[in-house]
């Protein structure tokens, strides 16, 4: 920190007080339950914190004769926590609000994301179509992660990997959310696939 | 749907005390922001994770804040992201992200947006990267931070 100099004081009058760090952020996806807040806080270095955040669902017009797609905004909580890397780097874990269903845009939450973790269920492994689809047409990196609920998965990573669809290029991994170093070795499965896209 | 102000404008809270807000968390969001939205089409709303501070001047007009213009520029003592601030005064998100284009406009607020290159940065990748591998599995262990 450099001294104050009085004479200059006018002209500070903007100058923060403390220098921030540089955020960054990963986003932690996939269906309402299937961990995405335990895995947030499996990790981070605070409480998850829970805020209110508006979305945007895009109604698909099953009933609708138009077939116009109508966009209502709704108001969900978001759960997020942070890993100080240094002082002058912060990563930011958000969790993607709890959503089954198709057609939520996740734009204003995702912009700027370095990828994102999206966890499925192998008991519910339609619950995650929605947030694989919305990665792959936003060209974010994103890896699977298979949350292993006491151990047990339902369905081999090669099953997934067909039920889901997903390119060659996308990682498919098993996790339990609940344990710090195993949703690290997730987080690292999508930072290096990201890495690797900057070097491609 | 009503026009945002201009993002380069400090209009909206031009009196002298600034303008009585809401007294109850109960508000509706559009009250505390006088009926104006977050990431209207004249510019994009701030990041959830981009950092706001409370500058010298802020500090200083702490007193003559109200409401939540005087607690988010309390809380911003310390860098927070604009999730954090949310989250910690119970306020909806896109409440913070209005009131503090506010606070920024009148100069009581920095507000850095991360450069939208950082995440396809190599060496921040590589660094993040560093920063999570040095990570123990177990909680109980602390991360040894030099």
């Amino acid at each position: 920190m450099t001294p104050t100099d009085p004479a200059a004081r006018g002209t500070a009058v903007r100058t923060a007080v403390v220098r921030p760090p540089l955020p960054v952020k990963l986003v932690v996806a996939g269906g309402f339950g299937v961990g995405k807040t335990t895995t947030v806080g499996s990790i981070s270095e605070i409480e998850p914190l829970t805020t209110e955040a508006a979305i945007t669902e895009v109604a698909a017009g099953v009933d609708d004769l138009s077939h116009t797609p109508r966009k209502t905004t709704t108001t969900v909580a978001m759960d997020f926590g942070c890993i100080t890397i240094d002082p002058t780097l912060k990563l930011y874990l958000f969790g993607t609000p709890g959503q089954d269903r198709f057609g939520f845009m996740w734009d204003d939450l995702v912009e700027g994301a370095i990828g994102a973790l999206v966890i499925v269920d192998t008991r519910r492994l339609d619950d995650c179509y929605a947030a694989v689809d919305y990665f792959e047409d936003k060209e974010i990196p994103f890896a699977v992660a298979v949350n292993a609920f006491d151990g047990e998965v339902e369905h081999t990573l090669d099953e997934v990997r067909w039920a889901l669809d997903v390119s060659v290029e996308v990682p498919v991994t098993v996790f339990d959310a609940r344990e710090r170093g195993s949703v690290r070795d997730a987080l690292l499965v999508v930072m290096e696939l990201a890495l690797a896209r900057t070097e491609a | 749907m009503a026009d945002g102000p201009a993002p380069a404008e400090a209009d909206g809270f031009t009196g002298p005390d600034g303008v009585p807000v809401g007294a109850a968390s109960a508000v509706r969001p559009f009250l505390l922001t006088q009926g104006r939205v977050a990431g209207h089409a004249s510019g994009t709303a701030i990041p959830v994770e981009a950092q706001i501070v409370a500058t010298t001047a802020g500090i200083e007009a702490l007193d003559r804040l109200t409401l939540e213009r005087h607690a988010i520029v309390a809380a911003c003592r310390e860098p927070q992201s604009v999730a954090e601030i949310a989250a910690r005064l119970r306020l909806h998100l896109n409440v913070v992200r209005v009131l503090a284009q506010d606070l920024r406009a009148e100069g009581q607020l920095s507000v850095h947006v991360p450069n939208p290159g950082a995440a396809r940065d190599a060496s921040v990748l590589r660094k993040i990267i560093d920063g999570l591998r040095a990570i123990p599995d177990s909680r109980g262990v602390l991360r040894d931070s030099d």
